[in-house]
């Protein structure tokens, strides 16, 4: 079954060669030169290019082993002034290395797999099938062109060797993570916290209390800094290391993406669009040099009129204390389901309140959510939320009408096949409890459910107004940024319903009640 | 059926106990199978239909048919140029204008839908059909309608005709049965190669036929007779399949007298009057009609064009024809031959009109016709690709041989279109979900002259990309082969 899912999905991934690519390729084909004509220490300061060379020096080394395979198809790629260089080989090179690189992420979902003591076979599949072909994956990786499907390829084998208790084999993992891309330091305070608590203290013959190992705390910190090191140790020792972090981390971007990412910020900006209105009526004092500022979805310094500013740092506070609260319970249990959460908890609360945040991000929520999303009904339904909201956001990404068809269709097709494999298989085993439930179920979760289902089908009605009834009413070109905010609007709504429904999950439940229903 | 020779599965639908088909293990089948455990098996049809979409679509970003090519282009041009013409000229002037750039030379009824999709596409965007003005007009929004309309048409047509056939031909097997062969038969990597990479109509005239075929299972026999003249009407190739049906309905009207005379005569007066419709607007003059006419059949372009994998050219190798010979000459002798390869297997259908029997002499007439006819076009392997892909779980070994080895006569046209990758790539797919290359025949030998000729065309695909010169007869020869 496996083998089928891989040949497939390359069949499918295959017929995307020719669509939409965004400056994204640029960017990759821009590093394999650099990596590859340029010496080490000239890596991070090279700039000829705009799309300068800005993630941990692991993905420079990918790039420079893609870039030794790249003259098998074209040499001119590799000029570093050889800028937009888009030939038909050159396309094809790149998309097939993020087809060949995406087999981690397989191998990932087979290891997952196999430790997944899991009774319904069929629902490892489809979950194994629901990751790897998820629709944000092939627009995000194979169409936009990014790299992501093997670096969620690492991040599920650190989590697949946390299930099977190697915790030191997990830091490794995320250590090399961390080394790859940096966006996943957002998820650094759970695997810190549950790697701390789980490995580095080990439970005593004394029922409940716990001693700290420090034999274990050291290996673990050992590993994890020979595995930095091993990653920026050349750059330290060109005495590189200030330029390598300021590429990293440009804290000089706006606070909203260019096309506003589905979180707290966009509906912040949205309350305050619509406080401007009711000000002008009541004629109160505004930010003049506000008012025009964030209507245009560009990138850029957000001002606000009326509500108060919002600085970099105040970001980061707001999401440290939200990701606090779910370590708490972590800390308090180091469980791998309660790890597991606090993990989507934590990509919830960066990707909600962080500064700067990608549509693109919400991947690193909906992956790790998909692998509980099975457990039972209510995990299911606010992953589903998560997943429409969440992949309906990327859709700007394809802002063309030659790719709507296929972002429209792909995401259907999981649609039906995940959703309706996941829920059949769910009645399928609740068949004896369903009476019970039925007559316990109350009005109040009966009327959610009715409220779920609405806002679901109301993503049809926003596709139709973005896609068609905008162009039309507007043809002229006014009010160009109105489809963006609303999609981020009501996508919004979607993540942050999905986060607050599974932070209740996990902070009322029980701790037994945590284990899989299914097992 | 008694009951106990059927079981119902957790889908609900019923399953006969007697499906003795060989069981082969496809992933497709495993696919299906896979989806009734999951209770799926409702959604099956849904999501065929949805990846084919998606399969189409994707085909149809990539280049068509003389796209960037001045001054001529391709046949995306004469679409679209049949769009501007039929929006803008006067009926009676439209078999008439401009002659040399891509002259209207299909009947009326290509014309009457590319005047609708004219209309349509206007009403995006006046440019794109502007008189004269836009000749050779390329741009990404009029290539996403024109492909938009190839798409909406064919599963408007071609799709559901292709359901209703499965449903009926295949009654007596399983559903799953009869997903699989939905799901092989739309995903015929040269129908959607020629339509959606290309650029044509052809699985508009190919959804009539499956239509007339459908009317006539289901004993519909003047409504068919109205979908196939449609046909005829849409596109004049389709004559390849008219001496089946005409065997079929003749036959009918011969074995139950005096119904049959009344039917004769029904169908008689249906097909005069469906034509009459259509050309309606051309029978003001004799000469009207005779241009249209010549203008359908260029009788004067010559017996074969250079690189079609038909017999005359493949004898041209060792024979030079057309020095040897005057033009009228090889008419005669092609017409004559091509009755000759028709006639058997029209007269057994004509003596019993059976269905089953009549797709399998469509294949036979269409590809006689594909052989040995005047002026055949290599896009026209279509025609009789289509009887024998309906067939494809009745004859997996041969339905899936001759759709290979079409689809690579076909390569050169791709080629210039710069089609190599989705090519590759369908073809492989569609062979892989079905596991075509490993399906049983008797005699054993056949299978192995088979990955002869599949080794063959790996062959020549590797020197193809490696050495320039022509090699447009090899590809003579392996179809050929099969047909010999």
């Amino acid at each position: 079954m496996l083998k089928d899912l891989i040949i497939f999905s390359t069949f499918v991934k295959l017929l995307l060669f020719p669509t939409y690519r965004s400056t994204d390729f640029e960017v990759h084909r821009n590093w394999l030169a650099i990596t590859h004509s340029l010496p080490i220490s000239k890596w991070y300061y090279e700039d000829r290019s705009e799309w300068t060379l800005d993630y941990p020096p692991f993905f420079a080394w990918f790039e420079w082993i893609l870039s030794q395979f790249a003259p098998l198809a074209d040499k001119e790629m590799l000029r570093v002034d050889n800028l937009n260089y888009t030939s038909d080989a050159t396309i094809y090179f790149q998309r097939a290395t993020v087809i060949i690189s995406e087999l981690v992420l397989f191998y990932a979902l087979k290891k997952y797999l196999t430790t997944n003591n899991m009774k319904n076979k069929n629902l490892l599949n489809i979950l194994a099938a629901s990751i790897f072909l998820n629709p944000g994956i092939l627009i995000v990786d194979h169409i936009h062109f990014q790299y992501n499907g093997f670096l969620y390829g690492i991040f599920l084998l650190s989590l697949a060797y946390a299930k099977e208790g190697n915790d030191l084999m997990c830091g490794i993992m995320f250590a090399v993570l961390l080394n790859f891309k940096h966006i996943f330091l957002y998820l650094a305070p759970a695997y810190f916290v549950y790697l701390l608590r789980h490995y580095c203290f080990q439970e005593t013959s004394i029922q409940g209390t716990k001693k700290f190992s420090l034999k274990h705390f050291f290996f673990l910190g050992v590993s994890v800094i020979i595995i930095f090191l091993l990653s920026f140790g050349p750059f330290i020792i060109m005495g590189q290391l200030g330029q390598v972090l300021s590429r990293l981390f440009p804290f000089k971007r706006g606070l909203c993406h260019a096309y506003w990412a589905p979180n707290f910020w966009a509906l912040y900006s949205a309350m305050d669009r619509v406080l401007i209105v009711f000000a002008k009526r009541l004629g109160w004092t505004l930010n003049e040099s506000a008012i025009g500022s964030i209507t245009r979805g560009l990138v850029g310094d957000v001002n606000f009129a009326l509500l108060p500013q919002v600085k970099a740092n105040h970001t980061f506070i707001l999401t440290l204390i939200f990701q606090m609260a779910s370590l708490v319970k972590l800390w308090k249990r180091p469980s791998y389901k309660n790890f597991l959460v606090s993990l989507i908890l934590n990509g919830y609360s960066s990707f909600l309140f962080g500064w700067h945040v990608h549509e693109k991000a919400i991947l690193l929520v909906m992956i790790p959510f998909s692998l509980i999303s099975a457990d039972n009904i209510a995990l299911f339904r606010s992953y589903m939320i998560l997943a429409v909201s969440g992949l309906y956001s990327l859709f700007p990404l394809l802002f063309k009408l030659t790719e709507s068809t296929i972002k429209i269709v792909i995401c259907l097709l999981w649609f039906i096949l995940t959703f309706m494999g996941i829920l059949s298989n769910l009645n399928y085993k609740r068949n004896n409890i369903k009476k019970y439930s039925q007559s316990n179920e109350s009005k109040l979760s009966y009327l959610i459910k009715i409220i779920e289902n609405i806002y679901m089908y109301g993503f049809i009605i926003l596709q139709f107004f973005t896609g068609i009834v905008h162009q039309i009413i507007y043809k002229d070109g006014k009010y160009p940024f109105l489809p963006l905010l609303s999609t981020s609007i009501y996508c919004a709504f979607g993540v942050i319903y999905s986060w607050i429904r599974l932070s209740v999950i996990y902070f009322l439940g029980k701790d037994d009640e945590n284990q899989e229903v299914n097992s | 059926m008694s009951k106990s020779s059927e079981t119902v599965d957790n889908n609900g639908f019923i399953i006969p106990n007697n499906d003795q088909d060989p069981v082969v293990d496809s992933p497709a089948e495993r696919w299906l199978n896979w989806l009734g455990q999951t209770n799926l098996g409702k959604c099956s049809t849904v999501i065929t239909l949805l990846f084919g979409i998606y399969v189409r679509w994707n085909v149809g970003l990539n280049p068509y048919s003389g796209q960037n090519i001045p001054p001529m282009y391709g046949d995306y041009e004469a679409q679209r140029h049949w769009m501007e013409l039929t929006l803008h000229v006067p009926m009676n002037r439209w078999y008439y204008y401009d002659l040399e750039w891509w002259g209207l030379d299909y009947p009326p009824l290509t014309a009457y839908v590319s005047w609708i999709c004219g209309k349509i596409g206007s009403m995006f965007n006046p440019e794109w059909f502007a008189l004269d003005v836009s000749r050779g007009f390329e741009s990404e929004e009029s290539k996403l309608f024109m492909r938009s309309s190839v798409l909406i048409l064919e599963y408007l047509i071609y799709v559901p005709s292709v359901i209703v056939f499965v449903n009926w031909w295949l009654a007596s097997k399983s559903w799953q049965k009869r997903r699989l062969a939905v799901l092989f038969i739309l995903l015929q990597p040269a129908l959607i190669l020629i339509d959606h990479g290309h650029f044509q109509y052809n699985s508009v005239m190919l959804g009539l036929t499956v239509w007339s075929l459908n009317c006539f299972f289901y004993e519909y026999d003047v409504i068919g007779s109205v979908a196939f003249c449609l046909a005829l009407g849409f596109k004049q190739m389709s004559l390849y399949f008219s001496p089946a049906i005409f065997a079929y309905l003749l036959g009918k009207c011969i074995k139950n007298k005096p119904q049959g005379f009344i039917l004769f005569v029904k169908l008689g007066v249906t097909v005069i009057i469906t034509f009459a419709i259509m050309f309606f607007p051309f029978l003001d003059s004799v000469e009207h009609i005779s241009q249209v006419i010549i203008r359908m059949f260029p009788l004067n372009r010559g017996l074969y064009e250079d690189k079609v994998a038909n017999f005359w050219c493949a004898i041209n190798i060792i024979i030079k024809l057309r020095e040897m010979f005057e033009i009228h000459v090889l008419t005669r002798i092609s017409l004559f031959a091509t009755l000759l390869a028709i006639l058997p297997s029209c007269i057994n259908l004509g003596l019993n009109p059976d269905k089953h029997r009549l797709v399998y002499c469509l294949a036979n007439s269409a590809l006689a016709f594909f052989m040995f006819s005047f002026q055949v076009h290599e896009k026209s392997i279509l025609l009789p690709a289509l009887p024998i892909t309906l067939l494809i779980l009745d004859e997996p070994f041969w339905s899936s041989w001759f759709n290979n080895v079409a689809l690579f006569s076909m390569f050169p046209l791709l080629k210039k279109d710069r089609l190599i990758l989705p090519y590759f790539v369908i073809w492989f797919m569609w062979n892989w979900m079905g596991s075509f290359v490993q399906r049983d025949v008797k005699p054993v030998v056949l299978r192995y002259i088979s990955w002869a000729s599949y080794l063959v065309m790996a062959v020549i695909h590797f020197f193809d990309f490696n050495i320039d010169p022509p090699k447009r007869y090899p590809d003579l020869y392996i179809t050929n082969n099969f047909a010999i």
